[in-house]
This record gives C-alpha cells, sequence and structure tokens, in this order.
C-alpha cells in the first residue's frame, strides 16, 4: 500500500505532462507552446541573425545563388527555369508556410480540419461553389502545356523539400498554437490558391439581390436607381481606341418571361463594399524625363503575413522583379528590364445564377427533358468530430450552391446553380511564365491573353515609350440583360453562348490623351459592341483622371502624391448640397459646433482631419435615411451606389423625398456617434476609422491597429479598416527601370522575426523603398548569401 | 540548502546538454526524477531541488533565445496570455517550468521514501 501511495505523486506529474502536451478547449497545448527549446521560443529570431546558408537539395538540375538585400528580399540567379521556381518554392515556404498552407485550406473547404465545427459552414460555402472542381479543371490545363508543367513541378518540390525539413520545433509559430501540422504541397494546391483569388475578385455578384428589386420596384424606378450603366463616368478605355466591330454577332435576349427566374427573400445581410485597385500609366509625352511611368496599388485585405513576398528572379531568358503570392510560382506584379505591368480588377460579371426546376429528388428540368444531376460527394473532416457530408449536385449550368438544405442569400432556398468562369479550365500560371519573360508589346499581349479569370485590367509601360492596357479576361457573348439578374434554368436560351475571342477585348494602346488610367470603373462606353454587365466603382477614377489630365512634367514623387491621395470626390460633390439644405435657425448650438468644422474644409480625408470625421459619418448617415424610406415596404437587398445616390441627390430626384428632412434628421443622427468619439479622443479621421493590418488569425498581439493614415474606399489611397492598397508600385521605365515599391508588412511571416512588419512603417506614412533591381550592370552587394547545390546521390 | 543549490546548479547544466536533443518539458519532467532517485533525496527537499534546477534551466534556456530577439515574441506572447509585459510572460512561464520540475523531483523523492522503509 506504502509503495502504492509512493508512485501516487508519480502518477500525478505524469498526468500533469501529458494534459499539458494536448490542446483543451480552445486552448493550445500550453507545455508544448512553452517549452523553451521546441516551443514558441524556437521561433524567436535572433536580430542579428545570420542568413548566410550553404544548402544541398536533392532534384535541384545545377547550382543556384540567392541573394536578399537589407530588406531581405530575395534575389534569385539559377541556370534554368525548373531551379528557378524550386527555389522560388523554397522560399515561399521557408518564410511564409503558415499562410500558403491555411490559405489553400480555405480555398478547398478545409478549414473545419483544423479549426473544428465553426469553420463548417464557411466549408461547405466553399465546397458548394465549386471551388475545388475550378481548380482541378485548370490544373489539368496547366499540367498539359510542358512549361507551366514544369513550373508547378518545381514550385512544389521546393516547397515540399522545405516542408521535408520540418518537426515540431521549426514549424512557425501559428501551427503551434492552432496545433496541426504543415501537409505536402500539390500542384492542385497552387490551382487552388489562384482560384482563392478568382473568388476575392469576381467571387460576389449582385444577381441575386437584383433580381428580387426587379420585381419589387416599379420599372422607372428600378432603371433610375440601378442603371445598366451609370452616366458621366470616366470609363477606362477612351473611347477613340474602342474596337470596331464584332467578329460575333450579338444575340437576341429571349423574352422576359422565359429568360428570368423570379425570387422572393427578405432578410438580406447588408452586403460588403468591393475592393478596388489602382493601376494608371503615363506616356512620356507627360512625365518630365519623357519616359513612362507605371503606377500600381492593388486593394486588397490588410493582412500579416502579407498576402504578397517581394522577389527577383533570373535565369536565362527572364529577369524579373515584383510581388509574388506565396503559394503560387511566378511573379504577379512587377517588371523586368524592357517592360512593367500592373493588374486592377476588372469587374465585369462573370459569375451568374439560374433556377433550377426541380423534377425528382434524382432530376432537373432542361430543354423539355428531365436530366440527371452529377452528384459530387464532398467529405469534409472536421476536428474532434465526425466527418460531414454534403452531396453537391451538379447540373448543365454548374453546381446548385443554395438549396433547401443549405441557403443563399436572404434566406433564399430554392435551388440555384452557378456558372461561374472560375469553373472553366484556364492556364494563368502560364500567362504569368510568358508575361514574366516579354520584352515588348506583342509578347505581352500573347502572355495575357491566357489570363482568363479573373478578369483584370492589365496596364503596360515600356522602355520604349509605349503603354497600353487590357481589359484581359474570358467573356461571354451575351444578349442584353443576360446574367444581370438570375436566370430560368429549365430553358436552353439562358446558357452562356460563344466565348468572345480574346483579341476583342477593351483595349487601348498609345491613347492620344497620354495616359491610362483604371481603378475599377466602368470599362469602356457603349459604343464597345459586345453586352457585358458589372459592379463598377467610379470615385477613384473620377479623382484620378482630373488629376492626371492636367499633370505635365511628372516625376515620380508627383506619382507617389497621387497614390496617397485622399481629396473625396463624393464630398466635394455631396457636402456643398448636405449645406445648402441646413437653415441656420433649424439647427442646435451642438449640430453648430460641428458644421463649424466643415467650414473651410479642402474635402481631402487626411489623418488628422475631424472635418473627414463629421463628413463621414453625416454622409452615411444620410444615405441610409435617403433610402430607409423606400425600402420600407419593400426587402432591402442592395442599395444604389453612393455614386448613383450622388447624382440623385445634385438632381434632386423624387425617389429620394423630401431632401431637406433628410438632410436635417442625419445631420441629427450623428451628432450622438460623434459625441462618443470626441469624448474617447477619436474624432481624429485615422482615430474614427482605425485601419488595421491584422494577423490573419486576427490574434490582436500580432496584429497593429489605429493606423496613423487618411484616405477611405472611395478616395484614391484607399485605406479602409481593413482592406487598402497591398502593394504600392511606380515604376519609371528608361534604359535603367527606376523602381519604388511598399507594402503593409515585412518578408518574413515569422511573428518573432524583426522582418514580420518592417515596412508598414513608411507605408503608413506614404514613402517608398527604391527597389534594388540587380541587372547585368548593377549588383549591388548582398546582405545575406544562399548558396545552393544539387545534392549528389 | 547550500547542497540543494549546487545540485540545482548541476542539474540545470545537465538539462542544458540534453536540450540539444530533447524538449523542455520532457526534461522538465523526467530529469529532476532520476536525480532524486539516483542521489536518495527525500520529503520536501525533491520538490524544492526539482523547482529550481528546472527553473534554472528554463530560464536560461529562454533568455538565450529572448536577448537576441530583443524581445519581439516575448512581448507578441504576452499580449496573447493578457499580461502586461514580456517580463511577466517570461516569469509565468519559467515557473511553468519550475512546477513540473518540482513535481517531478517530489515524486522521486516519495518513492525513494516509500521504496527504502519496506
Amino acid at each position: 500500500m506504502r509503495k502504492l501511495i509512493g508512485v501516487l505523486p508519480l502518477v500525478f506529474t505524469a498526468v500533469l505532462v501529458a494534459l499539458l502536451s494536448r490542446p483543451i478547449g480552445e486552448l493550445p497545448a500550453l507545455g508544448k507552446l512553452l517549452d523553451p527549446v521546441t516551443g514558441c521560443w524556437a521561433n524567436a529570431e535572433s536580430v542579428s541573425k545570420n542568413y548566410n546558408d550553404k544548402l544541398n537539395f536533392e532534384g535541384l538540375k545545377a547550382a543556384v545563388t540567392v541573394m536578399f538585400d537589407d530588406r531581405l528580399v530575395p534575389h534569385i540567379t539559377a541556370n534554368n527555369d525548373y531551379d528557378l521556381y524550386f527555389t522560388q518554392g523554397y522560399l515561399h515556404a521557408y518564410f511564409r508556410l503558415w499562410q500558403m498552407d491555411l490559405q489553400t485550406r480555405a480555398a478547398a473547404g478545409r478549414v473545419s480540419e483544423v479549426l473544428g465545427e465553426k469553420a463548417l459552414k464557411f466549408d461547405r460555402t466553399q465546397r458548394r461553389k465549386g471551388m475545388v472542381y475550378g481548380a482541378e479543371q485548370s490544373l489539368k490545363e496547366m499540367e498539359a502545356d510542358p512549361r507551366s508543367k514544369q513550373m508547378l513541378d518545381a514550385y512544389t518540390a521546393g516547397i515540399n523539400s522545405y516542408i521535408n525539413t520540418l518537426n515540431f520545433k521549426k514549424y512557425p509559430l501559428e501551427y503551434k498554437l492552432a496545433g496541426f501540422e504543415p501537409e505536402a504541397w500539390t500542384n492542385l494546391k497552387s490551382a487552388l490558391l489562384l482560384k482563392y483569388m478568382a473568388d476575392d475578385l469576381t467571387g460576389s455578384t449582385d444577381d441575386i439581390a437584383l433580381t428580387v428589386l426587379r420585381d419589387a420596384l416599379s420599372p422607372e424606378a428600378f432603371a433610375a436607381l440601378y442603371p445598366e450603366r451609370l452616366q458621366g463616368v470616366n470609363a477606362v478605355i477612351p473611347r477613340d481606341t474602342i474596337i470596331q466591330t464584332p467578329s460575333l454577332p450579338i444575340p437576341t435576349p429571349p423574352t422576359d418571361s422565359i429568360a428570368f427566374a423570379h425570387l422572393k427573400a427578405t432578410d438580406f445581410e447588408k452586403t460588403e463594399e468591393g475592393k478596388g485597385s489602382n493601376n494608371w500609366a503615363l506616356s512620356g509625352s507627360r512625365t518630365k524625363t519623357g519616359k513612362p511611368i507605371l503606377c500600381n496599388d492593388p486593394h486588397l485585405g490588410l493582412n500579416l503575413p502579407s498576402l504578397w513576398y517581394e522577389v527577383q528572379m533570373t535565369a536565362p531568358g527572364v529577369n524579373v522583379y515584383g510581388v509574388s503570392l506565396p503559394g503560387a510560382p511566378g511573379v504577379i506584379i512587377g517588371f523586368n528590364e524592357n517592360i512593367s505591368w500592373g493588374f486592377t480588377n476588372n469587374y465585369r460579371d462573370v459569375k451568374d445564377f439560374y433556377l433550377i426546376k426541380e423534377a425528382s429528388a434524382s432530376t432537373y428540368w432542361f430543354a423539355g427533358k428531365e436530366q440527371s444531376y452529377i452528384n459530387r460527394v464532398e467529405k469534409i473532416s472536421i476536428k474532434g468530430k465526425p466527418d460531414y457530408f454534403d452531396t453537391v449536385r451538379y447540373t448543365v449550368h454548374g453546381p446548385v450552391i443554395y438549396d433547401q438544405t443549405f441557403h443563399g442569400p436572404g434566406g433564399l432556398n430554392k435551388p440555384l446553380a452557378v456558372t461561374w468562369m472560375a469553373h472553366k479550365p484556364s492556364n494563368e500560371v502560364l500567362a504569368l511564365y510568358l508575361l514574366n519573360r516579354s520584352n515588348q508589346y506583342d509578347e505581352y499581349v500573347t502572355a495575357i491573353h491566357y489570363f482568363l479569370c479573373p478578369a483584370q485590367n492589365m496596364l503596360y509601360a515600356d522602355k520604349h515609350g509605349e503603354i497600353a492596357l487590357w481589359g484581359q479576361g474570358q467573356f461571354i457573348n451575351k444578349w442584353k440583360g443576360q446574367g444581370r439578374y438570375v436566370m430560368n434554368g429549365a430553358d436552353s436560351s439562358t446558357l452562356w453562348g460563344d466565348k468572345i475571342p480574346v483579341t476583342e477585348n477593351p483595349h487601348t494602346r498609345n491613347p492620344r490623351q497620354g495616359y491610362i488610367a483604371s481603378a475599377n470603373q466602368t470599362v469602356t462606353d457603349t459604343t464597345y459592341p459586345y453586352w457585358y454587365n458589372g459592379t463598377f466603382h467610379e470615385f477613384r477614377a473620377w479623382r484620378i483622371n482630373d488629376v492626371l489630365r492636367n499633370t505635365k512634367a511628372a516625376t515620380v514623387e508627383d506619382m507617389f502624391a497621387l497614390q496617397n491621395d485622399v481629396y473625396s470626390v463624393l464630398a466635394a460633390n455631396v457636402l456643398p448640397v448636405m449645406l445648402q439644405n441646413i437653415t441656420p435657425t433649424a439647427i442646435s448650438d451642438k449640430e453648430r459646433n460641428y458644421l463649424e468644422l466643415l467650414g473651410n474644409w479642402d474635402y481631402k480625408l487626411t489623418a488628422e482631419s475631424k472635418a473627414a470625421t463629421v463628413f463621414q459619418i453625416w454622409w452615411t448617415n444620410l444615405y441610409n435615411t435617403l433610402w430607409a424610406k423606400l425600402y420600407e415596404q419593400t426587402p432591402e437587398p442592395l442599395r444604389p451606389t453612393p455614386e448613383r445616390t450622388m447624382q440623385l441627390l445634385k438632381e434632386g430626384s423624387p425617389y429620394l423625398g423630401n431632401i431637406r428632412d433628410a438632410v436635417i434628421a442625419s445631420l441629427r443622427n450623428s451628432i450622438d456617434s460623434l459625441d462618443k468619439l470626441k469624448k474617447a479622443d477619436r474624432l481624429q479621421w485615422y482615430r474614427a476609422k482605425n485601419t488595421s493590418v491584422r494577423h490573419l488569425t486576427k490574434l490582436a498581439p500580432f496584429s497593429f491597429t489605429n493606423l496613423k493614415m487618411g484616405g477611405w474606399g472611395n478616395t484614391v489611397n484607399a485605406a479602409k479598416t481593413d482592406h487598402g492598397p497591398s502593394w504600392r508600385m511606380v515604376v519609371q521605365m528608361g534604359d535603367e527601370v527606376e523602381a519604388y515599391g511598399v507594402y503593409p508588412g515585412g518578408q518574413s511571416g515569422n511573428v518573432g522575426s524583426k522582418y514580420y512588419a518592417t515596412f508598414l512603417d513608411k507605408w503608413v506614412k506614404g514613402a517608398y523603398y527604391r527597389l534594388n533591381f540587380y541587372t547585368a550592370n548593377t549588383k549591388p552587394a548582398a546582405k545575406y548569401t544562399w548558396t545552393i547545390n544539387p545534392k549528389n546521390k | 540548502m547550500k547542497k540543494t543549490i549546487i545540485v540545482a546548479c548541476v542539474m540545470a547544466l545537465l538539462g542544458g546538454i540534453f536540450s540539444l536533443f530533447m524538449s523542455g518539458l520532457w526534461i522538465a519532467a523526467v530529469l529532476p526524477f532520476i536525480v532524486t532517485v539516483s542521489m536518495q533525496v527525500k520529503g520536501r527537499q525533491g520538490f524544492g531541488l526539482g523547482f529550481l534546477g528546472i527553473a534554472l534551466l528554463w530560464l536560461v534556456l529562454i533568455l538565450l533565445k529572448d536577448v537576441p530577439n530583443h524581445h519581439i515574441l516575448s512581448t507578441r506572447m504576452a499580449g496573447l496570455l493578457s499580461l502586461p509585459n514580456a517580463a511577466l510572460f517570461i516569469l509565468v512561464n519559467v515557473l511553468l517550468g519550475g512546477l513540473i520540475g518540482g513535481l517531478s523531483g517530489w515524486s522521486g523523492a516519495v518513492m525513494n521514501k516509500a521504496f527504502r522503509k519496506s
């Protein structure tokens, strides 16, 4: 008995250690996490860490050198393409493994596996959207071309050669916190990552909301509030360069009753504001040096580790610098010695919905016949729970995304199938391969024509002085109205028709105006022969065009200023109307005090401006007040755009009701919020809006909040709360490329590294780094060097 | 007392060598037990010895990472545990090691007692 008592403490200790070694509920395995040898402390990187290294890899064909500059940007020099992409894969994994892993799991709808049941709804959405299906379609295409196949194979091998060196001690910290392990990379994962971007940029459309509204509102009201094309826009493609005659006949629409479905839905969630981006190029006629300048700032989620990873890649036939996406090979946005390019989202609608007429449990009606669904059983593994099986029914249109078991927006429970360009085979990897190697306009055009989804406004400038832009993607020759609303899935006339030849996509080359600018606005005016719709944004485009139209002898500094411009076109247009409608006698002293702040305001949403806060809050309230009345009787799935609201407000539209009452009521409603902000000392615009760069887990200590910067989604510097300029780049072409860039993050994804958020301060201040572009003539000394050799077998 | 401190230091030194191929948690769980059993330590001393030895070991191991890191990681981890600063985070971390080490040492000591008297 005594002996038994004697071992009790031992048993107790063993149990404690065992408990500390495994996660309990939401808590990580504390003992393992706090282990001074293998836990979080292993991720504490010395600030003077010497990155120099000699490495040997199996599968490498020849020697590779990686030179890191003082910002830890790698400059890879390889002797062949395979080694080049192998090394890029290794680098991505070395610095960013966790985010690549998580994002591709998210794309594939596999988050429940690692985070548990709370992610099940998200995972089901991903599966039902057909994310994996789309990635599989594209992967077939990518692996059919020897160039993109080699690129993917090499990239995957590089990632895996890093993963194979890992043990718990070497895992990125996030794995230790969340208690899962890295898994082997595959080519499919790279395809998934590209579909993840496609989903981010083309995934949400207003089709369902517009279908409901079209039935709920009078035709006149609907046309006035939701015009198919907004008037008075500065389209991406200047009118004088729009293509001539279409090679395809424009199809005639079927009758309305055949074409469209009717839906009733009530409780819509608030739709998110769209994402945006800017790019513009000036031809030499408008720059000081006489050489073109290209600028780009894609607005995406502001996260840490950053979406982007800077890299220079050199091998025979290629020397390219720019930002890459960890998870995909090649450079996405950047330049080489001859050309530079940048992307903004194109926003043409490439995702359409069909109402499915069910015939039986396993069939549906199409073209007068019963058709069988093709079922795809999605197995979703859930951490700590049994697997979940979701059967997704595929129709001639595509997967049934919403049905009785999985409701759509507004509580919609009718079966809706989705036809989406992201489901079609495409080879964006090859587009990047060729684009990175393009030396002149024709090569650039050949390259980008492989880029089918997500459609982008692809801007170009070269050292010979040419500028160009293509609204590039794969589009369908639609009849007028096709896909703007949910269509009747039982009739064949609603099927997508022919593809528009990519050579007939809207484009412009050296337009007379001497510049090209895109900021997610309407792509063309109505002289473009093919019909399309989309979710376009106009404010930033108006501002950029206003500035560039008057720009002469521009310098790169002028371009920095424009990328950081916070002038609000919205404020400049609506604030005078708002103030006109205020009768001095009708307002209180307190209201007057706030209005005084707006007295001499220059319409700039600068970081410290209090006027900006007053305007933004007042405007938001006014916008809500103006539309609240109209939607009293009908569901409110989608309000007219701020652009349209601005126009109607200036014109004095009957649909807005009594503007004066709304202006005064909304001012009154704003006082509470303004007082609260004032009391908390948050009246300055940057404190009111709280631009944040958050770690992907949203863990506060790994994130940066209340960044002192101006701007909003409708100003050129589109720094919103959690979205904004994810990479600012300015490139002056010429005999020697002069390039600048900055992104809100750092090269290392390691929370315990000094390189985790190195660039954030500069980004917040609107400053730039001069990018070290190594050429045969300029090869500055590297800070660290990796010498990599093939492993002898 | 003096002897305990010396033994604890030796234990920490040994632990330092073990840390080259073992995790800190395993060292904390096993090393004090081995030491107390092999040295026939008895009673409460076992806990103190294990606690001191492992706390010292963990402190040194942590500082070796934290100082060159300029407290970047420890400050962020402190935030995760809602602790005000890195120093407190390190203290909590060291105490955890000490506790495991102490229990391990105590287990050894209790066993010594139980098995010797019979």
